[in-house]
């Protein structure tokens, strides 16, 4: 097996190959392969079983004049690889929040919240949510009784956000908090979710479908694609692909190193956005200038966020980055647009440099942040809302310490 | 294509076929060469900045051309002027700044000729009768696409026996599977075991200094330590194999480079074991000349011994330095030396305790192998810090924790390494024992293709599916 014994095999008399091994081997080959692939596979489907649902099953994906929004009083589940069981329990209006709309109280400051999956808090259990833990946080910091009406939905993009924009002012806000992702910016103009190969509630998937959903999606999607497509669909919605990419992206390295070379997807990490980019920021420009008037005319602040993607975090964490990136340009371009229509931006990206390995609160795969990384949201959110984003809550020093700070 | 890549695999196999078209040593030959220029080509993108090498390489040659004219007497400063010029390109920072080259050139590959141009002239300085070698084989030998980027160092002799043989080694589908076998090893080596190395490696660099629990740290101590021989030696074997086989299918043997180094009981043995074409060529160009010297201004046999650790400890204090041009090479170079003249004088002084045959019986004793084995791999990777870290990384490793925690570390390290090595001894010696009546089952060729076709499987998700990016191969800097 090592090296040296390699010369003495090939030393040995060139004997013919016997007739049977030209069909043995490549068989051993093929089975070897098979098993490996079929054995990980059923290993990942072992360890991400137990729900056959997902958010996307509480949603109304196909209605273009609204956009995607929630089915009210539905409940899902959904589970991966990454995360325990999370139910997802919408109310009356099709919100994931644990307040049901009415009047305000007197004397309560009522945040609406906007936004899209990482608002509405997908794949955290909803009282780990950071839209949950922020009225407790403003309110340990300020005195006073702070309520947060969650209105992120997934696909919450800019666009449908318009669209709605008359629901979330009816809901008597004090001031509206937008929480942004990347995702949001480079979808801004869109409306419905990108429609994935799926079966349809009218045509249930039998046993062995649901058993081997990779399966079952190379089923849906040779309906629409070339074979090799549809391969390569496939191969990348594998569980065993899901379970070692998990692996390999809790190294902040090679993560980081993987998700750089991925020209596509790094994009918005550029120091010089590209075109593509300049496009996205353009129509994101367009949607916060019609959001921001309309709030102002209804005389609400508008005070918006970027949450960091995973690579954006840990970049800035490191304090190091290759040339030719830069995890805080993205934060700076929403901040001159933000601005330039009048609304506020409220900036915690400096933030994670304090926080060691901060990717390890996002999901490794998935990449939206954990539960650890909702509450020390809540925390960076708590202190920058009371420190004179919105006059009504600022508290002067010393504050008191946010969950970030106890974390420290 | 300077990597294992899978474009590299690929140019190399089309190459290795086309070759094969005829077994003519002209059209083999001819193939090589073009192909060797095209693989020149690709690297460099624009042929101005390869003026500087094909300067070398033409120096090389009248240096080559002058020796075989007789020009003898001047042996010595032909050499000298050939290593001062391979000195100068390097940029070596003990020569002024002033006298390098500006504009950007070409140095890929640079050591690895050096190597072969300095072998071809201290052979052809020999007295004995030396054919003389054209400028074409010449070319063929320093430039070869399979040995270009990292070697191994092959003897001219060996490599024009396989090239220019009129009739060439056979290949047929046995060794055909072999190499496609290996090339399947060397691709999951490089670009699967030793990405994940250098993941354990970078991530416990940066863990170190974060401000965390004194036992994550010594955690982070253990891994940075132990992952990167553990990443070279997956990274630069991996790289081997694959041209080694690229090389045997188009019916050329290059010399191996490693022989399971970390099997190896001393830090004399392993260096038998690692990078092996660098060892011996410094052995045969530089221990044994310098020994002989040595033992002639100093002839008493009693300072025989003395004399074969001291040239031990430049020999490989050359190893050392010659991997870099920092002052870190130079403690690189003192490690290596030290730890070989050591070796050797512990090996000298049990014989002198215990008498030749009460020695002999020690280093049969399977305890002392293992411990033996654990102290090798452990102070190889202790050697490393000065390999591939700065001198603000080392001073950040080794304050990041206390000296006592350090040794802690270095002793945790020696006892896992002793075991794991062990285990791993056994294992492979119990699974090779397992035998068919065509020797072991475990080099059959159907169990070499079970474990090709896992190792290629996995191999190809991580590049291709998973798109993980391996680091380049390491000796192609030097």
């Amino acid at each position: 097996m090592n090296d040296s014994n390699e010369v003495s095999l090939e030393n040995k008399k060139e004997a013919k190959l016997p007739r049977r091994d030209w069909i043995l081997l490549p068989m051993i080959s093929l089975l070897t392969i098979a098993l490996l692939a079929g054995s990980t596979e059923l290993i990942a489907h072992y360890m991400s079983s137990g729900s056959t649902t997902d958010i996307a099953d509480c949603m109304v994906k196909n209605d273009p004049q609204h956009g995607a929004r929630g089915i009210p009083n539905c409940v899902c589940w959904g589970k991966t690889l990454e995360t325990e069981e999370v139910e997802y329990r919408l109310n009356s209006h099709g919100f994931r929040t644990g307040m049901e709309w009415g009047p305000k109280e007197p004397g309560v400051y009522r945040i609406v919240m906007i936004g899209s999956s990482i608002a509405m808090g997908y794949r955290v259990a909803r009282n780990k949510m950071f839209a949950e833990l922020l009225p407790g946080e403003i309110s340990k910091r300020t005195g006073r009784k702070v309520d947060l009406y969650n209105k992120g939905v997934m696909w919450g993009t800019p666009h449908s956000i318009t669209l709605r924009f008359d629901d979330v002012l009816a809901a008597e806000p004090d001031s509206i908090l937008w929480v942004l992702s990347e995702t949001d910016i480079k979808e801004a103009s869109a409306l419905l979710p990108l429609q994935e190969p799926r079966m349809s509630h009218a045509e249930p998937a039998n046993a062995l479908d649901r058993r081997f959903g990779s399966l079952r999606r190379f089923r849906m999607a040779l309906a629409t694609e070339s074979i090799p497509d549809a391969i390569g669909d496939m191969l990348k919605n594998t569980g065993a692909r899901v379970l070692l990419q998990h692996y390999l992206n809790e190294s902040q390295s090679q993560y980081l190193k993987s998700y750089l070379s991925g020209q596509e997807e790094a994009g918005f990490l550029r120091a010089e956005p590209s075109a593509e980019w300049m496009t996205h920021l353009h129509e994101f420009d367009y949607y916060v200038g019609e959001i921001e008037a309309r709030a102002r005319a209804a005389g609400v602040p508008l005070v918006v966020v970027l949450v960091p993607d995973r690579a954006q975090a840990a970049m800035i964490s490191m304090g190091e980055w290759p040339a030719g990136y830069d995890p805080y340009k993205l934060g700076e371009e929403v901040r001159t647009i933000v601005v330039s229509h009048g609304g506020t931006y409220i900036d915690i990206l400096p933030d994670f440099r304090n926080i060691p390995n901060p990717e390890q609160y996002y999901l490794p795969v998935d990449g939206h942040p954990n539960a650890e990384g909702h509450a020390i949201i809540a925390g960076l959110l708590a202190r920058e809302l009371t420190s004179g984003a919105i006059p009504e809550l600022r508290v002067h020093p010393p504050a008191q310490q946010s969950t970030l700070e106890q974390r420290r | 294509v300077d990597s294992a890549s899978l474009q590299f695999i690929a140019f190399g196999l089309a190459v290795a076929l086309v070759s094969n078209f005829s077994r003519s040593r002209v059209w083999r030959s001819a193939v090589l060469l073009l192909a060797s220029l095209v693989f020149l080509g690709l690297l460099a993108h624009n042929p101005i900045v390869l003026l500087p090498l094909a300067g070398f390489l033409l120096l090389g040659y009248s240096a080559l051309v002058l020796i075989e004219r007789g020009w003898i007497r001047s042996f010595a400063w032909i050499l000298a002027v050939v290593i001062f010029v391979y000195i100068w390109l390097k940029k070596y920072t003990f020569l002024p700044e002033g006298i390098f080259l500006h504009s950007p050139y070409f140095l890929l590959g640079l050591s690895y000729i050096f190597f072969r141009v300095l072998h071809l002239l201290i052979e052809s300085g020999d007295n004995r009768e030396k054919s003389h070698i054209g400028l074409g084989a010449y070319l063929l030998y320093t430039l070869n696409f399979t040995t270009f980027v990292s070697g191994p160092i092959q003897r001219y002799e060996e490599f024009a026996r396989d090239q220019f043989a009129a009739e060439p080694i056979a290949l047929g589908p046995r060794v055909i599977g072999l190499q496609f076998e290996r090339i399947v090893r060397g691709f999951f080596k490089v670009n699967v075991l030793a990405m994940l190395f250098n993941m354990v490696q970078v991530d416990a660099l940066a863990q170190i200094s974060q401000p965390i629990p004194s036992s994550l740290k010594l955690y982070a101590a253990f891994r940075l330590a132990v992952a990167y021989p553990l990443f070279l030696y997956a990274n630069f074997s991996g790289y081997i194999d694959i041209v080694i086989a690229l090389a045997r299918l188009m019916r050329v043997r290059l010399p191996e480079n490693f022989d399971r180094p970390f099997s190896a009981s001393s830090f004399l043995d392993f260096w038998n074991r690692w990078h092996i074409t660098l060892s011996t060529w410094l052995k045969t160009y530089v221990y044994y000349p310098l020994l002989m010297v040595l033992m002639r201004r100093f002839p008493s046999s009693s300072a025989a011994p003395m004399l074969g650790v001291f040239s031990f400890f430049v020999t490989f204090f050359l190893i050392g330095l010659w991997h870099g041009r920092t002052s870190e090479f130079v403690v690189f170079g003192v490690l290596q030396g030290g730890g070989v003249a050591i070796n050797k004088l512990w090996q000298l002084g049990l014989a002198r305790a215990m008498g030749r045959k009460g020695y002999k019986a020690l280093a049969k004793i399977p305890v002392y192998i293992a411990f033996g084995r654990g102290l090798t791999f452990s102070w190889f990777a202790f050697t490393f810090f000065w390999f591939w870290a700065s001198w603000k990384q080392i001073d950040n490793v080794f304050t990041a924790i206390g000296a006592l925690q350090w040794i802690g570390v270095w002793a945790a390290i020696w006892l896992c390494a002793t075991i794991v090595l062990a285990l791993w001894e056994w294992l492979r010696a119990t699974l090779l024992s397992i035998k068919s009546s065509d020797g072991p089952v475990l080099t059959s060729r159907y169990a070499r293709v079970v474990y090709a076709s896992a190792l290629g499987l996995v191999a190809l998700v991580m590049t291709i599916l998973l798109s993980q990016p391996a680091p380049g191969i390491v000796y192609r800097t030097f």
